[in-house]
C-alpha cells in the first residue's frame, strides 16, 4: 500500500519537474529541476529492483552529467543565450510544434503498446517464472551483475572501455598546452 | 506501523547526533587552532568558554534571513537544505556497532559515495543563486575541486572494497575482526582470524591500503573543501566563498552540512581501512582482549574513538598547513594521488588473484 503511494508521488514528481524542464523560461532553473526528474527516476529504479541503476544514475547523472551541463552553461557567452530567449515559446509555436508531435505520437505507441500487449502471459516471463529465475527484493544484484559483467559481457564492457579511453586521450590531447612554434 | 515510528526516530538520532558533533567540534575547532597558534581562543561563555558554540547557535537561530535583491531566491532558499540533505543521507548507510546500522543495504559503499556526489550541485545552487561574483568563483572552484577529488577517492575506496569482496558496510567491519565470516590473514598470510584486534584492520591485512588510506585522507579533505584545499572559501580572495550571502540558520545548515561531512568521510575511512567498530586490542594467548571488547557498546566507543581522532588529525592539518594554488591542487589530484590510487588498485588485484 505505501509502496504504492510512493510509487505514485515519485512518477508525479519525474513528470511534473520533467514538464518543468521544457517549458521554464529560466535556462539554469530547469538545469537544476532536471536533477529532480533523476532523483525521481532514481527512485523508480529501486522499485524495479535494480538499485544498482539507481545509484549510478545519481552518481554519473548528478555528480558529472549535470555539472557539466551547469559548467557549459556558465561558459557561454550572453550573447548566445540571450538569442534562446527571443525564440518564440508558445506550445504549439512553430518550432515546438514538431516536438510536440513527436512527444504525441510516442506516448500513443506507448500506450497502445501497454494496453495491447498481457504482461502476464508473455512467453519469457512464463518461462523465467517457471524456472524459478527471478530476483526477489532482499537479492544481491550488485553480485549478479558483476558476475554477468566479467563472463557474458566481457567483450562489450571492454569495447565500451576502449571508447571511454579514447575520449580521455582525446580530451588530453585537446586540454594539452600547444607546442611554442619558433 | 511501529515500523515507522523506529524510521523517524532513527532519522532524528543521526540529525540529533550530527547537531551535536557540529556543536562539540566547532568548540573544538576554535580551541586546537588557539593551541597550535598559542592563543587561549574562547574563555568567556561558561568554564573555559564550553557554552560558546552554544551561544553562536542562538545568535544564528535569531538571525534574520537577509536575501540579496537580485538573487534567485528559489535556488538561493533551496541550496543549503539540498547542502545538508545529502551529508545527512550519507549517515544512513553507514554501521556503529555489530548489529546496529541505520539501513542496511548490500551496497552501502556504493550508496554513500554517490549520495555525498549531490553536495556538489547543491554548492553550485547556492554560488548561482547569491548572483555574487565571489560566490560564484567560490563555487566553480569548489565543484571543480569536488569532482576532480571523487577520481583518487573512488578508486582508494575500491581498491579496499577488492581486498573486502563485498560492498555492504556492514561485511566490511565484520571481516576486520573477531566476528569475521571470511579468512582474515595479517599481511596475507597469517591467518588471525581468532587473534583479531588491530592486526585484523583492513589495512594490516593489505598492507598496500595504508597507501590507498593516505590517498584517501588527503581527497576526502578536499571533498570537504577544508584547509589546505579550501580554495572555495579563501578569505583572502573569495570574501567567504560560495556561502558569502548566506545568515542565520541558512548559513548554520551549510556549517553543519561541512562539520557533518568531516565525520562522514572521517567514519567511511574508519570503516573501510581502520577496522571500523573492531576493537584494536588483540587476543592475546588466554587473555581474551579481543573478545571482551567487542560489542554493541564497545562498538560504538571504538567508532567514536577513531572517528573523533581522525576529525583530530582533520583540524590538526587544517590549522598547519598553507592553502594550496588551484594549480598545485589540480597537479597534486591528477599527477600524484590519480596514478598512486591506480596503483593500489592494480595491486589489490594482484593481491587477490595471488593470495586466494
Amino acid at each position: 500500500m505505501i509502496e504504492q503511494v510512493i510509487f505514485y508521488i515519485l512518477t508525479a514528481i519525474a513528470i511534473g519537474s520533467a514538464a518543468f524542464v521544457v517549458t521554464s523560461q529560466h535556462l539554469v532553473r530547469s538545469v537544476f529541476m532536471f536533477f529532480v526528474t533523476l532523483f525521481a527516476v532514481a527512485g523508480l529504479y529501486v522499485f524495479a529492483l535494480a538499485d544498482f541503476v539507481a545509484l549510478t544514475q545519481i552518481v554519473i547523472y548528478v555528480g558529472g552529467v549535470l555539472v557539466l551541463l551547469l559548467f557549459a552553461f556558465l561558459l557561454s557567452s550572453k550573447n548566445s543565450l540571450d538569442a534562446i530567449s527571443e525564440i518564440p515559446s508558445g506550445l504549439l509555436s512553430a518550432n515546438r510544434l514538431p516536438a510536440v508531435f513527436i512527444a504525441l505520437a510516442f506516448f500513443a505507441l506507448l500506450y497502445y503498446v501497454f494496453n495491447s500487449v498481457n504482461f502476464e502471459s508473455l512467453n519469457w516471463i512464463q518461462q523465467a517464472k517457471a524456472q524459478n529465475n527471478i530476483i526477489s527484493v532482499s537479492d544481491n544484484t550488485v553480485r549478479n551483475i558483476g558476475v554477468n559483467l566479467m563472463s557474458k559481457y566481457l567483450l562489450p564492457l571492454e569495447l565500451v572501455s576502449i571508447l571511454l579511453m579514447m575520449a580521455l586521450i582525446g580530451a588530453a590531447h585537446i586540454a594539452r598546452k600547444e607546442p611554442k612554434t619558433p | 506501523m511501529n515500523f515507522y515510528l523506529l524510521y523517524i526516530l532513527v532519522a532524528l538520532a543521526i540529525f540529533g547526533f550530527i547537531a551535536a558533533f557540529a556543536l562539540f567540534s566547532v568548540y573544538a575547532e576554535r580551541k586546537v587552532s588557539a593551541f597550535i597558534q598559542d592563543r587561549l581562543g574562547p574563555m568567556e561563555v561558561g568554564k573555559y568558554g564550553v557554552l560558546q558554540t552554544a551561544a553562536d547557535i542562538l545568535k544564528l537561530i535569531q538571525k534574520e534571513y537577509i536575501v540579496p535583491t537580485l538573487a534567485d531566491k528559489v535556488l538561493f532558499g533551496l541550496a543549503p537544505i539540498i547542502i545538508f540533505l545529502a551529508v545527512y543521507l550519507g549517515f544512513v548507510a553507514l554501521p556503529w556497532a555489530p548489529g546496529l546500522v541505520p539501513a542496511s543495504m548490500n551496497f552501502g559503499v556504493f550508496y554513500v559515495f554517490a549520495i555525498i556526489s549531490v553536495e556538489a550541485l547543491g554548492i553550485m545552487m547556492a554560488g548561482w543563486g547569491s548572483n555574487n561574483k565571489y560566490s560564484l568563483l567560490g563555487a566553480v572552484r569548489s565543484v571543480a575541486q569536488i569532482v576532480s577529488y571523487e577520481i583518487p577517492i573512488g578508486f582508494a575506496i575500491i581498491s579496499a572494497v577488492m581486498i573486502a569482496q563485498t560492498l555492504d558496510l556492514q561485511v566490511i567491519n565484520q571481516n576486520q575482526g573477531v566476528l569475521a565470516t571470511a579468512p582474515v590473514q595479517f599481511l596475507g598470510f597469517i591467518d588471525v582470524k581468532a587473534v583479531g584486534g588491530i592486526l585484523a584492520w583492513n589495512v594490516f591485512q593489505a598492507p598496500h591500503l595504508l597507501v590507498a588510506y593516505v590517498i584517501y585522507f588527503i581527497a576526502s579533505l578536499a571533498e570537504c573543501n577544508r584547509a589546505p584545499f579550501d580554495l572555495p572559501e579563501a578569505e583572502s580572495e573569495l570574501v567567504a566563498g560560495f556561502h558569502t550571502e548566506y545568515s542565520g540558520m541558512r548559513f548554520a545548515f551549510i556549517f553543519l552540512a561541512e562539520y557533518a561531512m568531516m565525520f562522514l568521510v572521517a567514519m567511511l575511512g574508519v570503516t573501510l581501512f581502520l577496522g571500523g567498530w573492531n576493537t584494536p586490542l588483540p587476543n592475546i594467548g588466554t587473555l581474551k582482549l579481543a573478545n571482551y571488547t567487542t560489542g554493541l557498546f564497545w562498538g560504538i566507543f571504538w567508532m567514536m574513538a577513531k572517528c573523533l581522532t581522525v576529525v583530530g588529525v582533520q583540524m590538526w592539518i587544517r590549522w598547519t598547513l598553507p592553502r594550496l594554488r588551484v594549480d598545485q591542487l589540480m597537479t597534486l589530484c591528477w599527477k600524484i594521488l590519480t596514478p598512486l590510487a591506480f596503483l593500489c588498485l592494480v595491486i589489490s588485484g594482484i593481491w587477490k588473484l595471488l593470495l586466494f
